[in-house]
């Protein structure tokens, strides 16, 4: 290595340091407040999953009651975790990749507090019997101006830094968060007008919600997890991205197919009839744009098996991107409506289906995320191998089994549906046995989160190691670890930190 | 955050110690960060082209299932009949005793068509809508009661007051049918302190139409003139045992059947 070369190395190095400095407190403000709602929401879930199978379980309470407590869920999942873990990976990323720091910290961290007061208020709300009866619009209408204009001041300052970058090359990460931050607005604005400001017929304001819902998972979330994917794969490999060709068909393919998603929901019900088969198929086409991206980021990812072995970050992202390719297969086998689509309309199969891609694609890949941003920005490592490696398991193993029980489960439960001359009640029992597992393992994921959660506030508040040698899942003074043997600030002299 | 010095340090200036020990403290992890390669150009796989093939022709025959845009005869079938399951008698609705199931048709029309004006009491407002209780209109003949309904009202009523001004109380048989209107008259006549006891059937009311449509002064409200003229007698028709059963949706009177039996 040159002197020339080592020097432009490094000024590189310390101009990264710098944006990720100046981003420490609203990554970590995201990304902690996030972790909290996670935990509140799975909470609120395994309440609401213990009701499907015991009815008379905390029932003596209103706010308990399964209409109050599973939209609770599914809201504080959406818009509490979601939405905060999506915020700190596009204002981190796209200072990143633009190469600015971040010169609006007071505005995002203001804002990000606002939001945080929206999610709070709506969700008591919810609990208090003032939810609006629309599945992931549940919050009192007087939130979502708040949420809205709160979400122009985070991420403003992304678009801005897009704006300024130097000149040259747009990499995937930024078509995929751009157009995110675009599509948010949009299905937002749309659906939230349509349904509180200009409402008109109730059947149709059914599929326009069914449409929104598929939009929040296909428009923002997938791509969001897709941008963050597409950074972390040759990030962390030190690979090229397998195909610049197949990443072009992956992002195309989304934007012109994923806004036509979402009203297969209403299948039978007096809307066009074209419009459930319109969006059932449109449904089984995301396909091509979920497959294009996994295979791409995971030949990407799998080609270097030593580091996907000591990686955290590595490890979610491959576990988030298969978790995309069993979405993309169920996508197909669930919106066939000669067939399953029918059993999927008021079964857990639904339920299955978006948490498979919220929490089995979307959160496993900002878990992988978190794992690689927090160590740059707070400067500090992570503190436990121990908890990263249970917090992998439980994750994992428990949204394995959550959503594909549910899926299944929800198949099985709509053909004791579709059996008209059996009482409604034996479709329940065909549910119960699954939905007992989906409580356990809701519990698994809520034990392992509230450690993240306790994790990430540590390194927030500057607890973490200090080391110049990252927390990797092998054990230490293993000769083939790829970041060399392990060591503490003080005997890592001039180049020993730079060797890769 | 200013940029350390450029200047390559080949001796052992203070500069190069100042800077790794920067580096070695502030961006420890970014100095140990790969570089983001070049995009990769590997040829898209053919399995992957065949599965996104075969999802493409999923696709298209899910598609090709809605049929015409808008085929609405797919999912509401003109003159649908309920069918039971195999080896299950039909239960259907249960037949009622015939005054409930006529007032209730009648609480049905009455909430739609006269509770307006009339009010959910039937008084009225004594201003410009009069009062149903213990009218002798509405509780007298049939008949007269019929034509009002049918036709509307212009002039002074049964207590000689003139209400509504000129305009008076509108026609209101379009679109009822002799169920409707049987059922709103057994309403009106046995409810809200009205008690005649009696059932205006369909019979009566279908007769009450054909008598209605054969006016002088058809399509004209009537008047208390034509009403004590014409229209002081009771409508043609059996009288039915306010016991007996009906069904509760066309009112037709069943035969005796076995309720019991019929239970699931």
């Amino acid at each position: 290595m040159s002197p020339i070369t080592s020097t432009t190395h490094d000024q590189d190095a310390l101009l990264r340091a710098g944006i990720d400095r100046s981003l420490r407190h609203p990554v970590m403000f995201f990304l902690t407040s996030g972790a909290f709602w996670l935990a509140v929401s799975i909470f609120l879930g395994v309440i609401a999953s213990a009701k499907v199978h015991s009815p008379g379980f905390l029932s003596s309470c209103p706010l308990s009651t399964y209409g109050r407590v599973f939209p609770a869920h599914l809201n504080a999942l959406v818009y509490g975790w979601g939405m905060q873990a999506a915020f700190a990976m596009i204002i981190w990323l796209m200072a990143r990749l633009s190469r600015k720091e971040c010169t609006m910290v007071g505005t995002i961290l203001t804002a990000g507090h606002v939001w945080n007061l929206g999610v709070a208020i709506g969700v008591v709300g919810i609990l208090l019997g003032h939810g609006t009866g629309m599945p992931w619009m549940e919050f009192p209408s007087f939130a979502w101006p708040v949420l809205l204009i709160s979400y122009f001041a985070i991420v403003i300052g992304s678009f801005i830094q897009f704006r300024v970058r130097p000149e040259g090359h747009v990499y995937i990460s930024q078509w995929y968060l751009l157009a995110a931050m675009l599509w948010f607005p949009w299905i937002y604005v749309t659906a939230n007008t349509l349904l509180h400001c200009l409402p008109g017929h109730p059947v149709m304001a059914a599929g326009i919600n069914a449409w929104f819902r598929s939009g929040m998972l296909f428009l923002f979330f997938t791509p969001v997890a897709l941008g963050t994917a597409y950074y972390l794969a040759p990030k962390v490999t030190g690979r090229p991205v397998f195909s610049y060709s197949l990443a072009k068909l992956g992002f195309w393919s989304l934007a012109i197919i994923a806004p036509w998603a979402g009203m297969q929901k209403l299948a039978g019900a007096p809307i066009p009839y074209f419009l459930p088969y319109l969006g059932a198929a449109a449904t089984a086409l995301l396909f091509v744009p979920a497959c294009a991206a996994a295979v791409n980021t995971l030949r990407t990812m799998l080609a270097d098996r030593e580091t996907l072995a000591a990686s955290p970050s590595l490890r979610f992202t491959v576990a988030g991107i298969a978790g995309l390719l069993v979405l993309a297969v169920s996508a197909v086998i669930l919106n066939l409506p000669g067939s399953s689509l029918r059993l999927t309309q008021f079964t857990l199969s639904g339920y299955g289906f978006e948490i498979l891609a919220l929490y089995g694609f979307f959160t496993l890949v900002m878990f992988g995320a978190t794992y690689f941003v927090v160590p740059r920005v707070t400067r500090r490592e992570w503190i436990s191998r121990r908890l990263i490696k249970v917090h992998f398991l439980f994750s994992v193993y428990g949204i394995i089994t959550v959503a594909l029980v549910a899926i299944f489960g929800g198949l099985q439960q709509g053909m004791g549906q579709e059996d008209w001359q059996q009482p409604w009640e034996s479709a329940t029992a065909y549910a119960k046995p699954y939905s007992v597992a989906i409580t356990f393992s809701w519990c698994l994921i809520l034990f392992s989160n509230i450690f993240f959660f306790i994790h990430l506030l540590l390194m927030w508040l500057g607890l973490g190691r200090r080391s110049t040698h990252p927390t990797l899942l092998v054990h230490g003074h293993h000769p083939s670890s790829p970041h060399g043997a392990e060591g503490d600030i003080d005997n890592a002299g001039p180049g020993h930190a730079a060797v890769h | 955050m200013s940029l350390p010095n450029q200047k390559p340090d080949l001796e052992d200036s203070i500069n190069v110690t100042e800077t790794h020990g920067r580096l070695a403290r502030e961006a420890a992890a970014c100095v140990r960060e790969k570089r983001i390669a070049e995009n990769g150009s590997e040829p898209i796989s053919l399995w992957l082209i065949a599965a996104c093939g075969l999802v493409l022709l999923i696709a298209g025959g899910i598609l090709g299932g809605a049929g015409k845009l808008f085929n609405y005869g797919a999912v509401f079938q003109q003159g649908y009949v309920r069918t039971p399951p195999p080896g299950v008698a039909e239960s259907g609705p249960q037949p009622k005793e015939a005054l409930a199931a006529y007032m209730a048709k009648g609480a049905r029309i009455y909430s739609v068509k006269c509770n307006g004006c009339h009010g959910p009491d039937a008084k009225g407002d004594g201003a410009n809508f009069p009062s149903l209780v213990g009218s002798e209109w509405a509780t007298g003949e049939t008949d007269r009661l019929a034509m009002i309904i049918l036709n509307g009202l212009v002039g002074p009523t049964s207590t000689g007051k003139t209400y509504g001004g000129a305009g008076g109380m509108a026609a209101q048989g379009a679109g009822l049918s002799p169920e409707d209107l049987a059922g709103i008259m057994t309403y009106v006549r046995n409810n809200f302190g009205n008690s005649t006891g009696d059932i205006v059937t369909v019979e009566m009311a279908k007769a009450a139409m054909e008598i209605s449509a054969a006016r002088a002064k058809v399509g004209q409200q009537v008047t208390a003139e034509e009403l004590n003229a014409e229209h002081i007698k009771a409508l043609p028709g059996e009288a039915l045992d306010p016991k007996a059963l009906v069904d509760p949706l066309t009112l037709a009177p069943v035969t005796a059947a076995p309720a019991a039996a019929a239970a699931p």
